[in-house]
């Protein structure tokens, strides 16, 4: 499976990628809380933080299209949130100004990711001290990702290669079986790697 | 010294199905052993017993002793240390990022951190052919790739008895012959549960074939897995290293049983 979400970009021996992954982290968390408690109707903030990811894009060699396609398939979750605030009075500005700010955060965080690598974020969250939980949460996440991708790619092949007629409605439903299917095959592998952590000492 | 014994152990899955029905056997210190027989004999569900991973037992008298100690809920991390279960799906046992932090998983449990940690996983890696792999990650490793840091893994935490379900399974010949090669080359005692009965001809002196939850042959590998009517009786058949004198002398490159 490819897995672009989850693996560096750019040059690898650029001085971003170079830097040590707590000190990125630390500077991309101050990033977006500077950005987020701006105020809504200065446009300079927003230039200049943008100003700041491309310089910073441009130095890890990362292309702009690679950030754009990652912002867009993000940005539904940032609209859908956003649209609720247009119900109330003065709506659009907030609207605007919600989709700006969580945008320039999501783009700082899709740098962070496409120039540390993974392990090293989970080492500098630890030190950081969130705990342990929750970094073993997001280890096996980020472990798994590529395995139910595979499996459910399986899947679909072996549900295609016995499909004989197509259709819409159909076509939903294979994917409703897959879905189902993956679902208990995932139990089952949870139930399986937690034996696999208990064998080497997990919580004895 | 037994490194291993099983005495009258009794295993009932939630729902009534009764996986293991009286399994006693022993193994002696740095011994091979095979285990062999169809799906469903109760291979998987004894490993499991033997790390503690299924502690609860049907009979007082069920009793498991790995070198001299009980294995019960008080004991698990002292057992967990001193045996290495090696799982049958690889994706299964590497569940950390990168290969480091997956070696590193059972030493950093017993409070290894810093440098110490990172020779011990050098020191495991380096055991299994893999140098250098530390931040290689596990999704980018071939299936024998895979086995062979999962196995680092369980050398990583310096186990007495090795304990393997279906080791070669999914391996391509290469990669198996070189699994082969490296479980000859460990000291620790070995117990391989496996239907790749040519594996357990070419490693294990002494086998024992499970069915329906019994054991229902033991002895020298040559001798018990030579006779076909036995291995047809339960599901099995005579490994064809056994079948012919090779001229190349294949059938007689394996280990002799013992007397």
């Amino acid at each position: 499976m490819r897995l672009e979400l989850l693996e560096r970009r750019g040059d690898p021996a650029s001085p971003v990628h170079q830097a040590p992954a707590l000190g990125k982290l630390l500077l991309t968390l101050l990033f977006i809380g500077v950005v987020v408690s701006s105020p809504s109707r200065n446009p300079i903030l927003p230039a200049a933080a943008l100003l700041t990811i491309t310089l910073v894009a441009a130095v890890a060699r990362i292309s702009p299209g690679h950030l754009i396609r990652k912002l867009v398939s993000v940005e539904p979750f940032v609209v859908s949130v956003a649209l609720l605030s247009l119900l109330q009075p003065g709506g659009v500005a907030i609207f605007l100004s919600m989709v700006i700010k969580s945008s320039l955060s999501v783009l700082a965080m899709i740098l962070l990711v496409s120039t540390t690598r993974f392990g090293d974020l989970l080492r500098a969250l630890r030190r950081l001290r969130l705990p342990g939980i929750m970094v073993m949460t997001l280890a096996l996440m980020h472990r798994y990702i590529a395995v139910l991708g595979d499996e459910t790619e399986r899947m679909r092949r072996a549900r295609a290669s016995r499909t004989l007629v197509r259709g819409r409605r159909r076509a939903w439903s294979d994917l409703a079986a897959v879905a189902a299917r993956l679902f208990i095959r995932s139990s089952e592998r949870a139930e399986r790697i937690y034996h696999a952590m208990c064998a080497r000492g997990w919580r004895t | 010294m037994i490194a291993l014994e099983v005495s009258n152990l009794v295993h009932r899955y939630t729902g009534g199905h009764e996986s293991l029905r009286g399994i006693s056997f022993q193994v002696e210190e740095g011994e091979c052993v095979g285990l062999i027989g169809p799906n469903g004999a109760g291979k998987s569900t004894l490993l499991l017993h033997l790390n503690g991973i299924l502690p609860e037992r049907e009979s007082q008298h069920s009793s498991i002793r790995v070198l001299d100690r009980e294995v019960t809920t008080q004991n698990l991390a002292w057992i967990r240390r001193n045996v290495g279960l090696l799982f049958q799906d690889p994706d299964d046992q590497l569940f950390c990022p990168t290969v480091f932090d997956d070696v590193a998983f059972g030493p950093e449990q017993t409070g290894l951190t810093g440098k110490e940690l990172a020779a011990c996983v050098a020191g495991a890696l380096a055991q299994v052919g893999l140098t250098g792999y530390e931040e290689r990650l596990p999704h980018r490793l071939s299936q024998g790739e895979k086995r062979r840091v999962c196995l680092a893994g369980v050398l990583a935490c310096d186990p007495r008895l090795l304990v393997l379900d279906e080791p070669t399974s999914n391996l391509d010949p290469r990669a198996r012959r070189e699994l082969r090669d490296l479980l000859r080359r460990l000291p620790a005692t070995k117990l391989i549960a496996t239907h790749d009965l040519e594996f357990v001809v070419e490693l294990c002196p002494r086998v024992l074939v499970f069915d329906q939850g019994r054991i229902v042959a033991a002895g020298p590998t040559r001798t018990v897995l030579a006779d076909a009517p036995l291995m047809l009786a339960h599901g099995l058949e005579v490994p064809h290293i056994l079948q012919h004198d090779h001229p190349h002398g294949a059938a007689r490159s394996g280990p002799e049983p013992r007397p």
